[in-house]
């Protein structure tokens, strides 16, 4: 594991909205973790918890509030001039959730998957343009006859297909997907998840999974970080996020979730979380799951737990796995 | 089941060769969405109706005075309030210069047989014909100033307000704010201090004020849109401002804009009617349609023939912005779009 | 047993710029009282606009109802007048809605909105409604309910709006309910207590209960009948366990196959290739004919007949023909055979 190579380092990331009135929404508060080459690595969380606004800080479309991400060894929000800021849009790409806001309405969808390839310039002639288009197409399991087409002609699923195409036109070694398949019907998600591992086993790439359906995360991702109120609460390998899930958290979101198996539904016991996540403008004091914990201690409320690596390669944030207060 | 073996035999259920590709594909050509509101527009019949009357006006302001030999300031008193009269239509009844009782006015004038004033004579003789079209002139010259200022001057300070944001943004804001305070009519009056009462002060109190409309509007589309995720997509491609604004916001604002300009317009010819009405526009011997009126409504009642004309033209100009505005709208609000 | 509510026939039909759009093509559902009847489809299979028809809130035009029969306790309310259906609504049957934040009036308390069934239909004085009020708020598991009865709904939190507007539906004791993707919006956890709270309210109340969702772990969670839509039309019906342990149809085999399952190993999706029929133009024989890796040549051109495959299954398939090769439901589509 420790050999492997890092590609993303997240450090003490945090990321404030000023709401005015001196109130600050905490949207990303102090979380780390590194993304390995090769790998995939998810992100879960329920909505608002800071997902989504991690993965836009990570691609530079948010500017930090403090901490750092390292990309292949550089700062990513450092000051760069215009070459390397270009060379590092090409190395790091993102997919959108919403297919039908994330294409531009009055581009045909060859100009849409050309943009980044005019931007870089990437085709010396208008042929090796249309080439470069077509090829993309194909890849993505579309074909050359849909080029001259307007998005609002395709579905959900071709649309976030386009949208994987103009990603993949910049060639890059990195891509943040953000909830991509959260607006897709089942049959069509499948077809979308597919096409990313396929394309990760072709190009191998690096990939950022976000999502809020801990089932689909947990297909797709090697490793799966869950989130909650702008923290991580827990990191690991998604088998062992599955079979031995640390955080209390993570153990309610686990069960929460209806599985397609009527039988199994009936006997399953679950654990349902009382009440509603607070808001991130002012979040409970001490551990911020405390207020819907099962498991709350007086220690919650006062002391933040602290993120560490509980077992091998398995990260958690929570007192009950803190061996200090365990001796005390 | 007998039903059924009617028409199913056995050598139908042999597997198929479906390609599940074929589903995907997509009936029907390809369009723009220009192309798309173009088809939409021809469908509207008003919309088209109005297109062909601003078409016609348009034409005859351009023409219309010269289609005559009088001038539009010729003045000549023996030849005063006359009403119209119109060769081959005077036979039908109507406009064929008498007055209501009836006695040929032209006759009684002793003009000469084949004198004809297509939309009658003024107090002080000069022709109608030739005054309302130099009034329309004046309307659709405004209505031409209207759509620039709100294309120029609107659309920009919209767009930079939103596209740039927080300290620009607000500063922006707070000049719409203090210029939204006055009253056109006072900045009017403040123009004539300083010029005189004529085309220029109204086209200075237009371009001060009547942008602002549109410059919130756009304002408000552009901050919706640079939150979208097509705009968010293309940053992380590394566009340039430049290529953001004009690749993927102008483009699709342009709808709401070409919507707005075309509502702005009759706002701007009444304006402009109004304040020549009330004596704060144009002064004779130029003609406007306002001062037409005007002048028409003092003799309403002796000679409606001065006042007829040019509200006839004043309305069709109104009604008909106002139906190709309401027609455009139907034809690019995306709503529609199924 | 008795059915409270049966649909036959149902055809629904919308008035585009694009052309007609058969938005539902002969639908035959039949509701037990007090059961819950899941309608699972993928977007624009129709589910939402046959439940929508049933409480006649399909907006006309450019929708209308174009054949078929809603019989509610042996009355057609597709006959119904917009008057006499204002009687059945909200007191018969009601409805709630995907999106807890739109479907509750902003400018007012939520006791009023939940009083105002109370008095329209029960004739209720202002002081009995009250405290039906306060009781149903409690029924509904929100807590301090007298005081939150003054409270609008902004002051509430997603999941507990979506308990007013539950509180608001049952408020006349409906004798049946129909839910259109109530939890969708929202998280997971929160999606739990809803269905918690929907489970326990049928057994207290005993409502019968059409619950449309695209997601099938909700649908083995809480139905214990299935309907299963495509294109138009119901291709398979059948108990809970009789769907997802013996599904006959190649859809449902598709749908169940392309779920991820939590506790299996990582094997490949199976993803069901292609795009859902455009019902502007739909196909003359199977809808999924298109997207089937079964197709034969008669699916193309001729519809299938719903065929029983046991008294309480049955599916819409050629396959089941007796002319037709054995296919068998694929291995890797076993749900739960991994665990």
């Amino acid at each position: 594991m420790a050999t492997r190579e890092k590609l993303v380092e997240v450090k003490n990331l945090k990321k404030y909205f000023n709401m005015g009135k001196g109130q600050m929404l905490k949207a990303v508060d102090d979380v780390s973790f590194d993304i390995y080459k090769g790998e995939t690595l998810g992100l879960v969380g329920e909505s608002g918890c800071g997902k989504s606004t991690t993965g836009r800080t990570i691609i530079r479309l948010y500017g930090a509030t403090d901490g750092s991400v390292t990309f292949n060894g550089e700062d990513v929000h450092g000051k760069k001039n215009k070459a390397k800021l270009k060379e590092f849009n090409r190395k790091m790409q993102m997919i959108f959730q919403d297919p039908y806001a994330s294409l531009n309405p009055r581009m045909t969808v060859k100009d849409i998957i050309a943009e980044g390839i005019d931007i870089h310039g990437l085709a010396k002639t208008k042929e090796e343009r249309l080439q470069r288009v077509h090829e993309l197409l194909e890849t993505v399991g579309l074909n050359k006859e849909h080029a001259n087409r307007y998005p609002h002609e395709f579905s959900g699923g071709q649309r976030q297909r386009i949208g994987i195409a103009r990603a993949l036109a910049v060639d890059p070694d990195f891509i943040i997907a953000d909830e991509p398949i959260s607006a897709l019907d089942v049959s069509i998600q499948a077809q979308v998840v597919n096409l990313l591992q396929k394309l990760q086993r072709e190009r191998g790439l690096t990939y950022l999974f976000i999502a809020h359906d801990l089932s689909m995360v947990k297909h797709i991702s090697d490793r799966v970080g869950v989130m909650y109120l702008g923290n991580l609460v827990e990191l690991t390998e998604s088998d062992t996020l599955y079979n031995e899930p640390l955080h209390p958290y993570t153990q309610a979101l686990l069960s929460a979730i209806p599985v397609p198996d009527p039988e199994l539904e009936r006997s399953r016991e679950r654990i349902i979380l009382e009440g509603d996540v607070p808001s991130p403008v002012s979040p409970p004091s001490g551990c911020r799951f405390r207020t819907r914990c099962p498991h709350a201690m007086d220690v919650c409320a006062k002391v933040a737990p602290k993120w560490q690596e509980a077992r091998e390669g398995h990260y958690v944030a929570c007192h009950l796995y803190d061996e200090e207060l365990k001796e005390n | 089941m007998s039903k059924r073996e009617n028409y199913v035999n056995d050598e139908l259920f042999q597997p198929a060769q479906i390609d599940s590709h074929k589903s995907e594909k997509i009936a029907g050509p390809g369009l723009s969405f220009w192309q798309d509101a173009w088809i939409r527009l021809r469908k509207n019949k008003s919309a088209i109706v109005g297109c062909i009357i601003l078409l016609v006006l348009t034409i005859l302001a351009v023409f219309g005075p010269y289609m005559n030999e009088y001038s539009f300031s010729e003045q000549k008193l023996t030849r005063a309030n006359l009403p119209a009269k119109v060769p081959v239509i005077e036979k039908l009844g109507i406009m064929d210069g008498t007055d209501d009782m009836g006695n040929d006015m032209y006759e009684m004038k002793g003009l000469e047989e084949g004198t004809y004033f297509w939309f009658g004579t003024d107090g002080l003789g000069r022709d109608l014909w030739t005054r309302v079209w130099q009034g329309t002139r004046i309307s659709l010259y405004i209505a031409l100033l209207a759509a620039a200022i709100d294309m120029v001057i609107g659309v920009a300070y919209g767009g930079i307000s939103a596209y740039y944001g927080g300290r620009v943004d607000n500063v922006l804001q707070r000049i719409v704010e203090i210029l939204v305070g006055i009253p056109n009519l006072v900045v009017v009056i403040l123009m004539i201090l300083v010029l005189d009462p004529g085309i220029i002060s109204i086209t200075v109190a237009l371009t001060i004020t009547g942008w602002i409309g549109m410059s919130r509007i756009v304002r408000g589309q552009i901050l919706k849109l640079k939150g979208q995720e097509f705009v968010l997509a293309s940053r992380t491609l590394g566009s340039s401002d430049n290529k953001i604004i004009t690749k993927h916001l102008i483009p699709n604002v342009m709808g709401v804009i070409i919507i707005n300009t075309m509502f702005t317009i009759p706002a701007a010819i009444f304006f402009e009617a109004f304040l020549s009405f009330i004596g704060l526009g144009l002064q004779p011997p130029i003609a406007s349609l306002g001062t037409l009126i005007e002048e028409g409504y003092r003799n309403m009642q002796i000679f409606p023939h001065m006042m007829i004309y040019p509200s006839i033209i004043i309305s069709l100009i109104m009604i008909a912005f106002n139906v190709v505005a309401d027609g455009l709208r139907d034809a690019l609000d995306p709503k529609m779009r199924e | 047993m008795e059915h409270i509510l049966e649909v036959k026939n149902l055809h629904v039909s919308f008035d585009t710029f694009a052309g007609e759009v058969q938005a539902v093509r002969g639908v035959d559902i039949k509701l037990n009282k007090g059961e819950t009847l899941a309608i699972v489809g993928e977007s624009g299979s129709g589910k939402s606009v046959t439940s929508k028809s049933i409480m006649r809130l399909i907006p006309n035009p450019p929708g209308r109802i174009t054949e078929g029969q809603i019989l509610f306790q042996g009355k057609d309310l597709a006959k119904y007048s917009e008057r006499q259906m204002q009687q059945v609504r909200g007191s018969e049957i009601s409805m709630i809605f995907q999106d807890p934040m739109t479907s509750l009036n902003p400018t007012m308390t939520v006791g009023k909105q939940i009083m105002e069934g109370l008095r329209i239909h029960q004739k209720m004085s202002k002081s009995q409604a009250t405290a039906r009020a306060i009781e149903l708020l409690k029924l509904v598991g929100i807590p301090n309910a007298e005081a939150r009865l003054k409270q609008y709904p902004h002051q509430f939190s997603g999941g507990m709006r979506q308990r007013v507007v539950i509180a608001i539906a049952l408020a006349c004791n409906p004798k049946i309910l129909i839910a259109d993707e109530p939890t969708t919006a929202l998280d997971v956890t929160i999606q739990a207590q809803i269905l918690e709270l929907m489970k326990d309210l049928q057994d207290k109340t005993g409502t019968a209960i059409i619950l449309i969702t695209h997601d099938l772990g909700v649908v083995a969670n809480a139905a214990q009948r299935v309907a299963v839509m495509y294109g138009g039309q119901i291709v398979e019906t059948g108990t809970v366990d009789e769907i997802f342990y013996k599904p006959k149809h190649p859809y449902t085999w598709g749908l169940l196959a392309s779920m991820p399952k939590l506790g299996a190993s990582d094997t490949d999706l199976i993803a069901i290739p292609g795009s859902p029929p455009d019902l502007s133009d739909p196909p003359k024989g199977c809808p999924f004919a298109a997207r089937c890796p079964h197709a034969m040549k008669v699916c193309v051109d001729h519809m299938p007949d719903h065929t029983e495959v046991s008294g309480s299954h049955k599916a819409a398939c050629w396959l089941l023909d007796e002319r037709a090769p054995k296919v068998e439901k694929p291995v890797e589509a076993s749900v739960g055979g991994a665990r």
